[in-house]
């Protein structure tokens, strides 16, 4: 089966998640030619060929589908042989149910390409090529003493999210929208989800407040099925807002105080994990004092989502500069957080061409 | 509706007629008078509960029933100084091990006085503490662990029994295995009972310890107590196989061995004995087994977190909302443990996640 072939039985069965035109150029900008995995292409004066890795094994985490389902498509547009270690019996058994759905939802000729695990199968890890994992640090940590010296491991340990307001005194419903769209997607799991909102001096935060407590609102009743808030979920959204109330911070609740969402103003600057679930941290910091807010985290953020005139430049560039010195690895604006180009370079890493090798034939 | 008077619980004479108080029959009627009155007395000096209080729409005068009371998180100790006094300083500050996110909580007292009373009676009432056995702590003296409230609720108890013999027996971060074992061997010979003291991490050292020694056999009367987890400090067991151990090691009935069940920030605990049992409160206490979604309490045989309502912590908040899991019985709860993290894993960071990251960091640095 060629390149050609699998692109249109992926884009075919998951149009939204593999759109056509995207894993084109996906193909094109990572690998220089769509068809570089079948054919020889000349590049420079070079003739060149890129080889798939033949086994790809994949270790999805319990707490995010998408990236789980993205990580097996991109092998299945290689052309390698898929070994996916679902998320196990600990996590949440949802994940690991979506992930078998999407195999079974794969035409045949790629479905035959994927084989799942129930446990770590620490033989046939070392016999991959590639090894993509995503999960905790300590799982990272694990996974990578298990590996070979030769052998890839793009390893997707922990990360976190943010959302900037550049002008919160004039956000318009439509970006507060987009806002409550980032941080209510995936019930906030991912490491492309906020879990704090930046915004600058001077903002008026009573008023962004009733603003993003409106669309969160609005958003939570778009959601469906709702995410679940069993005691263990439902007592971190209670004890981070009952020690917000106790603290004497500003928190808006939705009506009837339904745990589906939360947003508490910290008067502190610095970086704090949120509980997830819908809880969000709205932090006023000074431009200058941003890289510093953030420091505890530096290095680990993935993505910061810009409310604002994105597009024509509405971060100064000294605010630019402070996120790049962070270690950020991706600028977006609010409402496309957790809907990266399949381009996109995850955590800085080209996602198709980090699993390849090349042939050069000069 | 009653509106109960403001106390103020600064004065020594007013702390002393409250134990008394505590320490008396309370009937429904009186818990209830208690607890507003004390309510009362918190939302007035502790700025922190009585936001939370306003922030639930409960003040001491339209408070219906006491366990409207909304209770603190346990977190906010680690957050907030939580102290009904507006004195700098406190006599004595209790810490939390901090272990799950790196920051240890602290209670303030404004002095012992309460704690000592009332730690010393539950253990008498609820639990196993009698006058006949010698005493035997697996944890380091009050004098050498100045902020554990396990310590010195353990000499507490040590100067009320007044036994010869009774001893600490962690110094300096080693146990005397050896000591204990030797005191341990005097008392079998003279037929003293004894009662060994210690947290579970504690109790795991010393089976290791003693994994190749024979087994001894306690006099009659003798007890075991143990209390708190195992917080990355030994390897960790189940209950019920530490407890076979135990039973094994010292030749005692499982019934013979009893958990006890508090925190730092509380005056007050909770006795259970052998494996199964049901936890026991003092009567100036009250347990509720909550939803955290509701606020209220669970149907019976369901599973919810833990309430306290300790009308002996006067000095920062009575009313605590805790992580501890526990079935709700006809004749109390069931303590189940923490509530475990069950919420799907994966790349996203988390507060733990960013302490354990922290320390590491730090670690590296000083290497």
């Amino acid at each position: 089966m060629t390149t050609r072939q699998r692109l249109d039985l992926l884009a075919h069965a998951y149009p939204r998640l593999f759109p056509r035109a995207e894993l084109v150029r996906l193909l094109r900008t990572q690998l220089g030619h769509i068809d570089a995995l079948d054919n020889w292409f000349k590049r420079d004066g070079v003739r060149l060929r890129a080889r798939a890795p033949k086994l790809l094994y994949h270790v999805c985490a319990g707490n995010l589908v998408v990236s789980a389902q993205t990580s097996i498509g991109l092998g299945l547009l290689l052309g390698s042989h898929n070994i996916v270690k679902l998320p196990g019996d600990r996590d949440d058994a949802s994940t690991r149910t979506e992930i078998l759905r999407f195999i079974k939802g794969l035409p045949a000729p790629l479905r035959k390409l994927v084989e799942t695990h129930r446990t770590l199968d620490a033989k046939t890890l070392q016999q991959a090529d590639v090894v993509i994992a995503f999960g905790s640090d300590a799982t990272m940590a694990t996974l990578r003493a298990q590996t070979r010296w030769n052998q890839k491991f793009i390893a997707h340990g922990h990360a976190l999210s943010l959302l900037w307001i550049s002008e919160p005194n004039q956000l318009t419903p439509a970006l507060a929208r987009n806002c409550a769209t980032d941080i209510l997607t995936y019930d906030q799991l991912g490491c492309l989800s906020p879990q704090a909102i930046y915004v600058p001096r001077g903002t008026n935060i009573g008023s962004l407040g009733d603003k993003l407590a409106s669309a969160m609102e609005q958003q939570w009743k778009k959601i469906t099925p709702k995410p679940s808030r069993p005691l263990s979920i439902a007592s971190k959204i209670c004890e981070a807002r009952d020690v917000a109330h106790a603290l004497g911070h500003r928190v808006w609740l939705p009506p009837g105080k339904h745990l589906g969402w939360t947003i508490i103003h910290d008067p502190d600057t610095t970086f704090q994990p949120s509980p997830l679930h819908g809880v969000i941290y709205l932090r006023q910091v000074a431009e200058a004092k941003l890289s510093t807010a953030l420091a505890s985290v530096a290095g680990r953020i993935s993505t910061v989502g810009i409310a604002g005139e994105f597009s024509a430049g509405g971060i100064s560039s000294r605010l630019e500069n402070v996120f790049l010195s962070l270690g950020v690895s991706r600028l977006c604006p609010a409402g496309r957080m957790q809907y990266p180009p399949l381009t996109w370079h995850h955590e800085g890493r080209p996602v198709l061409a980090d699993l390849v090798t090349w042939i050069d034939s000069e | 509706m009653k509106i109960a008077k403001l106390t103020d619980f600064s004065q020594t004479s007013v702390r002393k007629a409250w134990i008394r108080r505590l320490l008396e029959p309370i009937s429904e009627t009186t818990w209830d008078e208690l607890a507003r009155e004390i309510f009362a007395w918190q939302f007035a000096s502790v700025p922190a509960f009585r936001r939370l209080s306003l922030a639930h729409g409960v003040t001491p005068k339209s408070l219906k029933s006491w366990s409207d009371i909304p209770a603190v998180p346990q977190q906010l100790f680690k957050r907030e100084k939580l102290f009904a006094y507006p004195k700098p300083q406190a006599a004595t500050i209790y810490e939390t091990s901090g272990t799950t996110t790196g920051q240890p909580g602290r209670q303030h007292l404004l002095s012992t006085d309460i704690y000592r009373a009332v730690s010393v009676e539950a253990a008498q009432r609820v639990g196993p503490l009698n006058n006949n056995a010698q005493l035997h702590f697996l944890t380091p003296s009050p004098s050498e662990a100045r902020q554990s409230s396990l310590s010195a609720m353990f000499g507490f108890w040590q100067k009320h029994s007044d036994q010869p013999g009774s001893s600490f027996w962690l110094h300096k971060d080693q146990f005397d295995f050896d000591g204990l074992r030797e005191a341990l061997i005097q008392a079998i010979a003279k037929q003293q009972p004894v009662a060994l003291c210690g947290t579970a991490f504690s109790f795991v050292h010393l089976i290791d310890a003693w994994a190749d020694l024979p087994c001894l056999t306690l006099p009659s009367g003798s007890w075991i107590l143990e209390t708190g987890g195992f917080k990355g400090r030994s390897r960790e067991i189940a209950k019920d196989e530490l407890y076979a151990h135990l039973a094994q090691l010292f030749t005692v009935p499982n019934y013979a061995i009893w958990n006890e069940y508090g925190m730092s920030e509380l005056s007050s605990q909770a006795y259970a004995h052998g494996t199964h049992g049901l936890h026991g409160t003092p009567p100036w206490t009250r347990v509720l087994v909550c939803d955290p979604a509701t606020g209220r309490e669970v149907a019976l045989g369901q599973h919810g977190l833990i309430r306290w309502y300790d009308l002996a912590n006067v000095d920062s908040v009575f009313a605590l909302q805790t992580l501890d899991l526990a079935e709700r019985t006809p004749l109390g709860f069931r303590l189940i443990g923490r509530l475990p993290r069950t919420e799907p894993r994966g790349c996203s960071l988390s507060a733990e996640d960013l302490a354990v990251s922290q320390a590491a960091h730090s670690l590296e640095s000083i290497a």
